[in-house]
């Protein structure tokens, strides 16, 4: 990994405009919409309040669309032979990865930041600061897993539409991931299931402790969170693998 | 130059004692692909040697293997069997120590940064910073600094991925294709500044479909089809290795016909004359000698002489194997 070459991504990045306002303001917006539509945002839920709730839903949301879109350029990147072109100099296949997540991760921080900034203005409270800070950090870690996924469907699909793909797949994944709106029923059962559920279930979990929003529904326990987080973290890098070496042997 | 001598595919490449002055070798080199119709030979086995300092044209037409090769020599493809080393190295260990680098025939290049961005990133990738503004300067990339990779022009973008390979002050530059797109002007101005670098003590080994840029750039010449090296020698010798130029001319209308050909026919190395009513051409590798009779004996006008197409000099080469 190479500073300045980060540096330089990141830049990059930042000057796609529309990109950004996806990746920062959407999370933003729909924190305000989600967290002001119904009332009762000042209610008590767990150890805050619901706008809280929701806030850290909409960072995790906003922080796992931005790490799958910024991974997902790599395969733009790889289409345009900017790939080969790294591969004359001294940085190893692992050190793209790596600049590539790091990257996606300093994107998800400012996205998650934008979302939380907001939240202390608007009303979001929690009973103590570590409450604020665990869920801010794992709603950046966590958001890592995202650029695996980000990368792995990239460079499989290996066109312009990749991110596309990949971006879709992700309303569908915060969907069942009881990242939108709380689910019940069947379909919570199914949802346990989903690649987002641990994530967004961990970014609350300093504020729920695993509690149901509507507090009928059975509580999920830390492990069963993170068994989640690990298992979908295993398929998406076996997956982002695979993609790697499919392009390399292409070539 | 190292070698003299024209020779051809067939005959045992002349195996000369290990010296550390070898720039590139490659021993009985294959690389097969699988395809949806089956397995394809790319390169067909290579065997070649680049001494340090040679200039060599790798030339050959489209799809003659030229590119699978140099990927091959950058590290950038494994092949299928035999082996590659740069300056008695493996062409990845040669990568990470600068010492290889390469201009690459397409693409290569982000889109949306600037030219001062793409030249910094490379640049620290490879612990090269302090090379920056020197690179700069000599590729003429001055005045682009900030604009676009997409608003530069393809000549402009080739000159960018010449700074680009110039980074680790490399001692041995590939160019693969390196003025493919360019027009006339673009592409002398890319040699110029390519030839005064490379009179630094550098090797290169450029390739090219463009039979003149071999004679005008490099020394030695190694034409390569069907993934095989068809001939390898000077290139002065290329018009041998390739059969030569043809000399037409239109003859006097007053003029004996038969005799003009028979003279023309004892000619040394002259393989053949052709007479279509008075316009005659002759075909040989020494096409002075000819133009010289056509001219003064014979008093001929509306002198010509081409020079066969690579496709042509292709074809009469893979005949004779």
């Amino acid at each position: 990994m190479n500073a300045t070459y980060v540096r330089i991504e990141l830049f990059r990045q930042s000057r796609d405009i529309g990109n950004i306002m996806f990746m920062v303001f959407m999370p933003v917006v729909m924190y305000v919409l989600f967290g002001n539509m119904f009332g009762g945002g000042g209610a008590d839920a767990g150890n805050g309040n619901v706008k809280f709730y929701i806030m850290a839903s909409m960072a995790a949301y906003g922080a796992a669309v931005a790490t799958t879109s910024i991974a997902g350029t790599a395969a733009t990147e790889s289409m345009l032979g900017w790939g080969r072109q790294i591969a004359l100099t001294p940085m190893k296949p692992a050190g793209f990865v790596a600049s590539k997540v790091s990257v996606a991760m300093i994107v998800a921080a400012v996205s998650a930041a934008a979302v939380y900034i907001i939240g202390i203005a608007t009303g979001a409270q929690a009973d103590a600061p570590w409450v604020w800070w665990s869920s801010y950090l794992i709603i950046v870690l966590g958001a890592g897993i995202f650029a695996l996924y980000g990368m792995g469907v990239g460079l499989s699909f290996k066109s312009e539409t990749a991110i596309g793909v990949a971006s879709s797949g992700m309303v569908f994944f915060a969907f069942f991931g009881n990242v939108f709106l709380p689910l019940s029923g069947t379909l919570l059962e199914i949802a346990r299931f989903t690649p987002m559920y641990g994530y967004a279930g961990l970014a609350r979990y300093p504020l729920m402790e695993g509690a149901m929003a509507n507090g009928r529904d059975s509580t999920d326990s830390l492990w069963m969170l993170v068994a989640n987080l690990v298992a979908w973290t295993l398929i998406f890098a076996g997956l982002a693998l695979w993609a790697v070496r499919r392009t390399r042997a292409r070539q | 130059m190292s070698e003299k001598t024209v020779h051809r595919r067939s005959a045992a490449p002349a195996t000369r004692p290990e010296t550390s002055g070898k720039a590139l070798e490659l021993r009985g080199v294959r690389k097969t692909f699988h395809t949806a119709q089956g397995p394809f030979e790319a390169v067909a086995g290579i065997d070649l040697s680049v001494g340090t300092g040679e200039i060599v044209a790798f030339l050959g037409p489209n799809g003659a293997g030229k590119t699978t090769s140099i990927d091959m020599m950058l590290g950038l493809t494994a092949p299928t069997s035999g082996t590659v080393s740069v300056f008695g190295k493996s062409p990845r260990a040669a990568v990470e120590a600068g010492e290889i680098s390469a201009v690459l025939q397409t693409g290569g290049l982000l889109r949306d940064l600037t030219v001062r961005e793409t030249v910094t990133a490379i640049a620290a990738l490879h612990g090269a910073k302090d090379r920056i503004e020197e690179v700069m300067e000599r590729t003429n990339l001055g005045a682009l600094a900030r604009r676009k990779v997409s608003k530069c022009s393809g000549g402009e973008q080739q000159r960018l991925k010449f700074a680009l390979a110039l980074l680790p002050d490399p001692r041995l530059l590939i160019l693969d294709e390196p003025t493919a797109g360019m027009d006339v002007s673009a592409r002398h101005g890319f040699w110029e500044t390519m030839r005064e670098d490379a009179l630094q003590g550098r090797t290169v080994l450029f390739a090219t479909h463009y039979l003149e840029e071999a004679q005008d750039f490099a020394e030695r010449t190694v034409l390569i089809g069907s993934g095989r090296i068809l001939a390898d020698g000077p290139t002065t010798e290329l018009r041998g290795m390739t059969g030569g130029r043809t000399v037409g001319a239109t003859l006097p209308a007053d003029l004996a016909i038969e005799p003009a050909l028979a003279a023309l026919k004892s000619l040394p190395r002259v393989t053949s004359v052709q007479i279509q009513g008075n316009r005659v051409s002759v075909t040989g590798p020494e096409s002075d000698a000819a133009a010289m009779m056509l001219l003064t004996e014979l008093g001929a006008a509306d002198l010509e002489i081409t020079t066969p197409t690579l496709e042509t000099a292709f074809m009469a080469l893979t005949e004779e194997h």
